[in-house]
């Protein structure tokens, strides 16, 4: 378990400060622009009204300064078109306008009462995202949003000119224009047996020279002219610098079995892995398939420590913070649920926590090392609510 | 970051799952006419897919078709399938889901242009068919015959391995699903489990979720277990199967004013904050408020003096005699809320007789119950509105209610107008949306409830496993 009594001794050693919003805070302006609509829609299916009265009832959770705002454009609207507004005992026909709310949005009614006679207007509005709080400062973990789309996504790379987006089956090259990405190529992934649930993939560029691992499937190819060749294979993956294991073919996880450097080690499986120097001791960190985190210290023998409640994504990522290197990990939530990073550093055996969780939109699907220097942490996230996938970049600051 | 033994953000394979289920399923056939249509969707889900499906969000996704598109009057639409296998191996074509869908609405027309495509000729409208079609009546299955009994197969990401019907159903991983092999080796269900004593005896540790009923929410609760509530989505409503209102003939017809009187003497209000314990709410209209927004303008308002008055008025007119009230016998629930309509009837001068019937969910059974009126509880099949009202009006079977006319609305307001004419008849007396709720185990990890109340099991995992 995380150490948090160190926090606040550690925070104060290192300075650190204040975890970005992940989510951009919303009002509801449009809501009287909505309502002016909504006014001139019912204009148009009553035809001519020369006199109406109206009244309102919120049910609602519009707040009441928005409301009034929202009567005074539907007035403005009746007014503009020559509708002269009475009492209701003074007037024909009766306009009964609730504000109401369903699951997915407000819900704007308008009852109309013409002698016997009543119909209704109905206009769904969607309801606007709202701020959401901000955590105390300690260390800051800066996300920088890459890319958006519907379809899953495995991995990704981006430099000045380029952005590639591996997917389940192919990858999309993107070019740089003026600010935006622009399609450029998609490449298909051939493969044989269906993905596995919860697919993962790794995505290397080095020099032009493309590598994709996905789940029995290896490609390489290069970026100008693009290009990409798959072929069934069980090659290891690179999980981080100087770290290649072997990834189970039809499962999420990597059996444990080690590669490279480590070739002939093996350790329990596990989802994700970080290795780092520190000081004269190269340390890895393993989060097991059985929801445990293992510590190891210059061997892959036997753990120096384990660790609980850690979700199981991680990444290392050098700074100029701290000790130099931290692990930016996932929050043990269901991946129903939307999930946070956290940074942590290792002392002693210690797992103590540097900064404060960020809140993310949704599940972290991914978090891989990136960059010339393993300064930036390659993460993708998965947002119910939206339905999209997003591949962002998280990078760790200190305040000096 | 959070503490816990044994918490992770990504699925484990591997582990069986169990699950206790109120209710006992004859049949998993998504168009057979069950007594448990509820629990046996649950079941058939998992081996049986859908077109097209709508998250939890409320989104439309694809499911065994990819893509679809309509012609422009909304009565031709077309599907394009994905490559996936039956459970027998062979491969999904239209052909076999023309055949599947022609037995789920045989009003329709199908044909199969190719292998891979399947066009839908309505006789009106259907603005909503993607939607319609991700309700599991609509799922996609290969019935045939074997050894003189049918066999259904389906696509879906668990096969039925073993089956006793009414007592248990244990499904198997599908390793060839064209989603990828699920989570969980197996999931078990057992069937007619008496949770009561389950639940006293505290003996639930070895499954990872069980059914609950409205009035054992509370007592779960205390004792810090996780229980998922839905959204008060299923509707009670009494319904009057008579000539004028079901076209079925009935030993006699409840007059309108009596039957407008008994709808204003109900106090939905008490029976949603008493019996539901503040899980349900007041109905007044057959879609709730959540998910239409419009419900509110409908009343249900409790209004004595003008039930009484309703009353005397239909007495002038019509010798009143009592009302024959009949509710489902294995829900405790539904005696309670009727014999409180007894109570609030006499109030206005009605006699209202409740008494328990079998099979009151069953659409073949009910047309034999000597009642002249029933108590139903009905799911919401779907979170579209429009797809949720048509299925309504065809679960509670209204004569007078027009699916198609519904089906063809482009405008919220034309579903509103739809129900405010329908419930004008006093044919069916909303009396309050009920929540679906859920024990689950804390090794049991992404079982997801939808709003209403459907399982959506896509991504569970259990712990212990690997």
């Amino acid at each position: 378990m995380l150490k948090t009594a160190f926090k606040r001794r550690f925070c104060a050693l290192l300075c650190f400060c204040l975890a970005a919003p992940s989510a951009v805070p919303q009002d509801t302006p449009s809501l009287p622009a909505a309502a002016s609509e909504f006014a001139r829609l019912i204009l148009s299916r009553e035809g001519s009204l020369s006199t109406l009265s109206v009244t309102f009832q919120n049910l609602s959770s519009i707040p009441p300064e928005t409301q009034e705002a929202m009567q005074n454009a539907i007035f403005n609207v009746f007014r503009g078109a020559n509708v002269k507004l009475v009492k209701p005992e003074q007037s024909p026909v009766n306009v009964q306008i609730t504000f109401s709310e369903d699951w997915q949005g407000y819900v704007l009614i308008a009852n109309i009462q013409q002698g016997a006679v009543s119909h209704a207007v109905i206009k769904k509005l969607p309801r606007q995202q709202r701020a959401q709080s901000q955590n105390n400062p300690t260390l800051t973990i800066r996300k920088i949003p890459v890319w958006q789309q519907e379809s899953p996504i495995l991995d990704f790379y981006q430099d000045n000119q380029n952005l590639l987006v591996l997917e389940p089956g192919q990858l999309s090259l993107y070019a740089s224009d003026s600010g935006q990405w622009r399609p450029r190529q998609t490449l298909g992934i051939p493969h044989q047996a269906p993905w596995p649930r919860d697919a993962r993939g790794r995505l290397e560029v080095h020099g032009g020279e493309i590598n994709a691992f996905l789940p029995g499937t290896r490609c390489s190819g290069k970026i100008s002219p693009p290009s990409l060749e798959c072929r069934a294979s069980d090659d290891p993956w690179p999980v981080d610098q100087g770290l290649v294991a072997f990834f189970s073919p039809r499962r999420n996880f990597f059996s444990g079995l080690l590669a490279g450097q480590s070739a002939g080690a093996s350790v329990a499986p596990f989802f994700s892995g970080a290795t780092w120097q520190a000081g004269d001791q190269r340390l890895w960190l393993f989060t097991g398939t059985d929801g445990r985190a293992r510590l190891f210290q210059n061997d892959l023998a036997t753990p120096v420590t384990t660790f609980s409640g850690w979700g199981s994504t991680l990444a290392a990522v050098h700074t100029t913070c701290g000790s130099g290197w931290q692990l930016l990990a996932s929050a043990p939530v269901d991946t129903s649920r939307a999930d946070s990073v956290q940074a942590i550093e290792i002392s002693a055996h210690e797992a103590l926590p540097v900064s404060a969780p960020v809140d993310l939109s949704g599940a972290v699907e991914a978090l891989w090392t990136a960059g010339n220097y393993n300064q930036v942490v390659n993460g993708v996230l998965y947002s119910q609510t939206s339905g999209r996938y997003e591949a962002f970049t998280l990078t760790v600051v200190c305040n000096q | 970051m959070a503490a816990g033994g044994y918490a992770s953000s990504r699925p484990r394979y591997g582990g069986a799952v169990r699950v206790l289920l109120h209710d006992r399923v004859m049949s998993i056939d998504p168009i057979g006419d069950e007594d448990h249509p509820v629990t046996r969707d649950r079941l058939a889900e998992l081996a049986f897919e859908t077109l097209t499906e709508i998250d939890t969000q409320g989104r439309l996704r694809p499911k065994l078709a990819v893509t679809w598109h309509a012609d422009q009057a909304k009565r031709v639409w077309q599907f394009r399938l994905r490559l996936a296998n039956f459970h027998d191996g062979t491969v999904l074509t239209a052909a076999d889901a023309v055949a599947s869908l022609a037995k789920s609405n045989p009003a329709w027309k199908y044909s199969a242009p190719d292998r891979q495509t399947i066009v839908i000729e309505t006789p009106s409208p259907v603005q909503h068919m993607a939607e319609m079609l991700a309700m599991p009546r609509y799922a996609i299955v290969k019935r045939q015959m074997e050894n003189n009994a049918a066999v259904l197969i389906g696509t879906g990401s668990y096969k039925l391995t073993q089956w006793q019907a009414g007592e248990r159903a244990q499904f198997t991983a599908n390793e060839d699903y064209w989603g990828g092999r699920p989570f969980a080796d197996t999931i078990e269900f057992q069937m007619g489990a008496s949770l009561r004593d389950q639940l006293m005896d505290r003996q639930l540790g070895p499954y990872a979720a069980t059914e609950l009923s409205v009035d054992q929410i509370r007592a779960v609760e205390q004792n810090n277990q996780t229980v998922y509530v839905s959204r008060p989505a299923d509707l009670m409503a009494i319904v009057f199967p008579q000539r004028d209102c079901t076209g079925r003939p009935s030993k006699k017809a409840v007059d309108t004013r009596v039957r407008e009187a008994l709808g204003l003497a109900i106090n939905r209000a008490a029976i949603s904050n008493v019996l539901l314990q503040r899980k349900g709410t007041p109905a007044a209209g057959l879609l709730p408020q959540w998910l239409t927004g419009y419900e509110v303008i409908l009343g249900g308002a409790t209004n004595l003096d003008r039930a009484r008055e309703l009353r005397s008025d239909a007495a002038a007119f019509v010798v009143i005699t009592p009302i024959a009230l009949a509710y489902d016998f294995s829900d405790p629930l539904a005696k309670q809320v009727a014999e409180r309509i007894a109570v609030d009837a006499r109030e206005a001068g009605i006699v209202v007789q409740p008494y328990g019937e079998a099979h009151i969910n069953s659409k073949t059974a009910r047309a034999s119950i000597n009642a002249d009126a029933l108590l139903l509880r009905v799911p919401l099949e779907s979170v579209d509105p429009q797809t949720a009202l048509a299925a309504r009006f065809d679960d509670l079977g209204l004569l007078q209610a027009n699916p198609s006319a519904i089906l063809a609305a482009t405008r919220p307001e034309d579903i509103l107008e739809s129900e405010q004419t329908t419930l004008g008849n006093h044919c069916v007396l909303p009396v309050a949306h009920v929540p679906e709720a859920l024990w689950l185990n804390s090794t049991a990890h992404n079982w997801q409830q939808r709003v209403n109340g459907e399982w959506d099991l896509d991504q569970l995992w259990v712990e212990g496993a690997r």
